[in-house]
């Protein structure tokens, strides 16, 4: 998907990819800059919504241009120079591919904040404008990624959004648990971004610039992507560094439904869309994409099955679909793994927005306080469904086309097991989202799910509006991969497709009878849970942190109070002592310096006389 | 004015120390505002070394120094009183005169005895800055170097808390250990000079022209560079620093992160690295494992640290280290990277301490486990705190970033260091090791719920905290965002320091190698004559 690149002079800067970039990033700035207006609360969420809306209208002229016109164009201009050499460049890249993306972006961001307004109704003046404030950064941070027309650029947005998850994560404060799983992910994500900077040394390196597609070495291929890996390993979630975003659900829901679901983490997906052409020259490092992706999508299944909080079944599931969009990646269909991401980020959005629906209406994230709030919040009820149906892939949604796309560009790879973990996947994935469904939204009602009411049109219209292209996306395809310069051909018959179909249906169908109806227990299910309790991946991290980071630290530290100090205090103790021994030399006694003398003499006088 | 500009800006502030010094005591607003004012004028006076319009040479796309004066001094010796700015000293200088009246203004709140002391320790301490900052003749800095030690020994050691005397004494003793080995180096290398020349001379530019053999450059490299690896802090030699950082008032701890540690830095750029190539070229990479050994060990220092003030004193030890790393990788982004980087962290660093001395005014101690759920009383001052703390993680857009990246691309392509990409991947640990021990402050003090009962009535930021928060907070994101500015004033200057030393590198390992061919042949004499030589003007910086 590499385009050619033809540098615009500024006459030509593109203006709705600047309206996009910058409107919310003056938001931000309003709103950082006016704590009056912040504390307010209400004006900053409408000043933070005129920005998204207007970002979201810039990205749709964006996206008719270019459906229109095509091409890449590039508008740079240079923030850091290094001997009058541009090293650091800023600008946009327009291309099919920052086109769609940025209106997924701006869409998503859009109806999370409205969905927002209501969610975080109960919030105190000043937090609600702080969080408001934070959305308005977070959306400038996410547009300068998707816009980055080099690496760099890319770097700084990643960094950003980062910053602004770790924000957004420990929006509650005043509870532990958020401030640790904040910091938690912003280590975790830090570590694995030290592959992306080791990855800009080298480009740099040896190519004098940031571009991804820079004419390269397959060595350097190799070594760039395999670092930026690293750091996508990090940022999405995958196996083994995705114990922090199970962890971010501390976040309020509206944030880990665009931060922690649609977009922030689908940057590290995004990140190898966009640097294709390195992945491209780097055959060992797609082949360990393959694996890590199609380990992780099969991985996060298993752990979605048995958990009891609603956003961690969905998190978990987010683990497991960037797997998917990474394991397409890996296998070399770019344009499977960056629909699939698409058609997620929307399905996702809505799953994470209803299940806030539902926890607004219940105060509980427990699957075990819900049940048949079918009847009590219906638009709910639908639309999450529908959500869970497309992530199933239920054919005729969107979810079907682009799961199939992923399963059909791995098909053959390393005798059939990523297909295979893949395909089991897609059972497992209807099943526990059908174990979802007819938990909370079928049987009895439990708790406090008797006296839920149904939202308000906040909270509703956002829901109704991702539900569209959580449906329809999936027709679209076929324009959306010319845009990003793939072809697409529809085909619902072949193996493939029907085989997904099937156990897609098969999952929903077996969590009817298991937890619909109640006729069945799965027995496997008991030891799947005690050993997710034992949270084995997690221990390993706490032994690693506790046992050796921590104690490497203190012993540091201890070194550096007793021994390197000490010797430093010893040396200078020890000069005081050496003075004060010479002092007694110093007697003041007339007989004791003639002695002195007396003894120079004849110890000069036999040295001389010595042969 | 334009042409004495260096010198009014050397002369001011002790000329204000004299009329503070007849000022009765008791005319306590008039000493506070006179003294801060003197260093705003200051300030604005410095400004002019950017902008003045009316000197010829202030052309910052050229690498010669800028506002030169010299007058002879002590004419028997050759010493002469001579100053300067390039493209190196002047962000140093403007650093030094934005941190200053910051520190002193920030001080009023808290200093409460011997104001007028006060007062003047802080102008002596900005002369002397300023002087060695600027000086170009070796006894001037010299006399500079030890005179701005006395002030801060005095900040520490009258105004200090407990243990201030045990903390001074050591600053004071590390850094004059080294130093006067430093002078000796210094007068051996006048006295080689007056050997081949004839006459005495304390000149930067004329000593730059005298070529030492290898061994004799070993020597005084070591010396040169054990009185300023002590002053940056390097490891192994920076136990002074969380003693001294801990013990001081807030205004010195400022002043002695923002500027004092950059003594340190911007002496192995100025003297020791152009003064003795040969021998920085053979120590260089040992002292880049130092550095990269301060980057990680410093940082899990500050990890483990109770007192935030200790944890911040140690990530400087680590974020000098990234500065020395960039000066010894000798590419241009690693040394205008470093540069950066001491502003940089000047800005960051000089901030933290003044974000540590706001909350111990209110609550008395520093120790980590005694705050918890700040944000809810104090939100303004969370908020400077996490930006503060995002720059010293460095995060794009902020000044930490930008410095970081180009010494560490510029460490990584570095051709003089052996296993360049080993020494950059342990520093780039080092970035994220800044992230663990800062957001662990942070979660401590910031986050949680507010179960202290002491922590209840704090008030948030006062007005006058604004006031000195504010500018580093703007300097901040300058830097971070329009980078430039800085960089392509300092570069011709970096560049011709890169020229300059390289060329006499080699002119000297010509040198020996000529000897060492010489000696077999029997020509014995000639080559002891070669040894040492004045080369040619323009062979040197």
């Amino acid at each position: 998907m590499s385009l050619p690149v033809g540098a615009l002079p500024l006459e030509a800067a593109p203006i709705p990819a600047f309206v996009a970039l910058f409107a919310p990033a003056v938001a931000a700035l309003v709103l950082a800059a006016a704590p009056a207006l912040r504390r307010r609360g209400a004006p900053a969420s409408w000043v933070t919504l005129t920005a998204s809306l207007l970002a979201t209208a810039a990205a749709v002229t964006l996206l008719v241009t270019q459906l229109r016109e095509g091409g890449s164009h590039v508008w740079m201009a240079s923030w850091l120079q290094i001997n009058g050499a541009g090293v650091g460049d800023f600008g946009v890249r327009l291309d099919g591919v920052s086109a769609t993306m940025l209106l997924v972006v701006c869409v998503v961001a859009t109806c999370v904040q409205v969905f927002s307004l209501g969610y975080m109704h109960d919030e105190k003046p000043p937090a609600f404008g702080r969080y408001f404030a934070y959305h308005a950064l977070f959306l400038f941070s996410m547009n300068l990624l998707v816009l980055a027309p080099d690496l760099l650029q890319l770097f700084a947005g990643w960094e950003l959004v980062g910053a602004t998850s770790y924000l957004l994560i420990g929006f509650y404060y005043q509870k532990p648990s958020a401030g640790q799983a904040a910091l938690k992910a912003f280590w975790i994500t830090k570590l694995a971004d030290m592959g992306f900077l080791m990855a800009l040394m080298v480009l740099y390196k040896t190519t004098g610039t940031f571009r991804w597609d820079a004419a390269v070495t397959a060595a350097t291929a190799t070594t760039v992507s395999g670092l930026l890996f690293f750091a996508v390993v990090g940022k999405s979630a995958q196996f083994p560094l995705h114990i922090w975003l199970p962890d971010a659900m501390e976040g309020p829901t509206p944030v880990s439904a665009l931060l922690h679901a649609a977009t922030m983490v689908a940057a590290g997906v995004f990140l190898i869309v966009r640097a294709n052409p390195l992945f491209a020259h780097a055959p060992a490092t797609r082949d360990v994409m393959l694996l890590v992706g199609s380990g992780t999508a099969l991985f996060a299944a298993c752990l979605a099955l048995v958990q009891t909080d609603i956003k961690k079944v969905l998190a978990y599931s987010t683990c497991s679909q960037l797997g998917y969009m990474v394991a397409a990646l890996g296998a070399g269909s770019v344009f499977g793994g960056f629909f699939h991401l698409a058609t997620h980020a929307f399905f996702k959005a809505l799953l994470f927005l209803a299940a806030g629906s539902v926890i607004h209406a219940v105060h509980s994230n427990e699957l075990a306080d819900m049940g048949g709030l079918r009847r009590r919040m219906p638009v709910t009820a639908t639309t999450f469904i529908i959500g869970a149906m497309s992530l199933a892939g239920i054919p005729g949604l969107a979810g079907f086309f682009s799961k199939d796309l992923v399963l059909a560009s791995v098909e053959g790879r390393y005798g059939w097991v990523p297909f295979g973990a893949l395909m089991a996947t897609a059972f497992l994935t209807a099943f526990y989202m059908g174990r979802v469904v007819f938990l909370a939204f079928f049987g009895e009602a439990r708790g406090h799910a008797g006296h839920a009411h149904e939202s308000g049109g906040s909270l509703l219209v956002p829901l109704l509006v991702l539900t569209v292209p959580s449906v329809a996306l999936g027709w679209v395809a076929a324009p959306l991969a010319h845009l990003s310069g793939a072809t697409y051909e529809l085909h619902l018959v072949g193996v493939v497709p029907i085989l997904a179909a099937s156990l897609g249906l098969g999952g929903f169908a077996l969590a009817w009878v298991v937890y619909g109806r109640g006729t069945l227990v799965v027995s496997a299910l008991a030891p799947l849970e005690r050993l997710v309790a034992t949270r084995a991946v997690n221990r390993v991290y706490e032994v690693g942190y506790r046992r050796v980071l921590l104690v490497v630290a203190d012993v540091l530290g201890w070194i550096d109070r007793y021994l390197i100090d000490g010797l430093m205090n010893f040396l200078g103790w020890s000069a005081v002592a050496g003075g004060r021994a010479l002092r007694r030399v110093q007697t003041g006694n007339a007989q004791d310096y003639v002695f002195a003398v007396v003894l120079g003499a004849i110890a000069l006088a036999a040295w001389g006389l010595l042969p | 004015m334009s042409r004495h500009l260096l010198s009014v800006l050397l002369f001011l502030p002790l000329l204000a120390a004299l009329v503070v010094m007849f000022t009765p005591r008791q005319y306590l607003r008039t000493l506070r505002g006179f003294s801060v004012g003197v260093m705003l004028v200051e300030f604005l006076l410095s400004l002019r070394l950017l902008f003045d319009r009316h000197v010829d040479a202030v052309d910052w796309s050229s690498a010669s120094y800028k506002f030169v004066e010299a007058h002879s001094w002590v004419e028997s010796l050759g010493i002469q009183y001579k100053v300067g700015v390039d493209g190196i000293s002047l962000w140093l200088v403007l650093l030094t005169t934005a941190m200053t009246p910051i520190a002193l203004f920030s001080s009023w709140q808290s200093v409460d005895t011997k104001i007028k002391e006060f007062a003047i320790a802080f102008l002596l301490l900005e002369c002397g800055m300023i002087g060695a900052f600027v000086s170009l003749d070796l006894f001037l800095f010299y006399v500079f170097w030890e005179l701005m030690l006395v002030p801060m020994y005095l900040i520490i050691g009258i105004w200090g808390g407990k243990d201030r005397v045990y903390a001074a004494v050591k600053f004071f003793i590390f850094t004059m250990v080294g130093s006067v080995l430093m002078l000796v180096a210094l007068l051996y290398l006048v006295s080689q000079y007056q050997h081949l020349s004839g006459h005495y001379s304390f000149d930067l530019g004329e000593l730059g022209r005298v070529q030492l053999p290898a061994k004799a450059q070993y020597f005084c490299f070591a010396a040169f560079a054990l009185a300023f690896a002590v002053k940056v802090p390097m490891f192994p030699f920076h136990t002074w620093l969380p003693d001294a950082h801990v013990q001081a008032p807030t205004g010195g701890s400022v002043i002695l992160a923002a500027v004092l540690l950059k003594m340190g830095t911007y002496g192995f750029l100025r003297f020791a690295m152009p003064l003795f190539p040969v021998a920085s070229h053979f120590l260089g990479p040992t002292l880049a494992v130092l550095a990269v050994i301060g980057i990680v060990y410093g940082s899990y220092c500050a990890w483990v640290q109770k007192d935030v003030k200790k944890l911040v004193a140690y990530s400087s030890v680590a974020h000098l280290g990234f500065v020395m790393l960039g000066l010894f990788s000798l590419t241009t982004q690693g040394i205008s990277g470093a540069i950066l980087q001491m502003v940089s962290h000047g800005v960051s660093t000089g901030a933290l301490f003044l974000l540590v001395g706001i909350i111990y005014e209110r609550r008395h101690t520093r120790e980590l486990d005694a705050f918890g759920g700040l944000a809810k009383v104090m939100p303004f001052y969370a908020v400077i705190f996490i930006i503060v703390t995002m720059s010293s993680v460095g995060l794009p857009g902020t000044n930490g970033f930008v410095g970081e990246f180009m010494i560490l691309s510029g460490a990584f392509s570095s051709e003089v260091l052996p296993f360049a990409r080993v020494f950059t991947a342990f520093a780039a640990t080092g970035v994220v090791l800044a992230a663990v021990y800062m957001l662990h402050a942070v979660l401590k003090m910031f986050w949680g719920p507010l179960d202290k009962a002491e922590n209840r009535g704090l008030p948030d930021l006062t007005r006058r905290e604004v006031y000195a928060l504010a500018p580093l907070v703007v300097l901040i994101f300058w830097i971070g965002l329009y980078p430039s500015m800085f960089l392509s004033r300092m570069e011709p200057t970096v560049n011709a320091f890169i020229e300059g030393y390289v060329q006499k590198r080699n002119a000297t390992v010509d040198l020996e190698e000529a000897r060492l061919g010489a000696a077999p042949a029997g020509a014995g004499a000639e080559a002891a004559q070669a040894d040492i030589r004045v080369v040619a003007p323009g062979g040197a910086q």
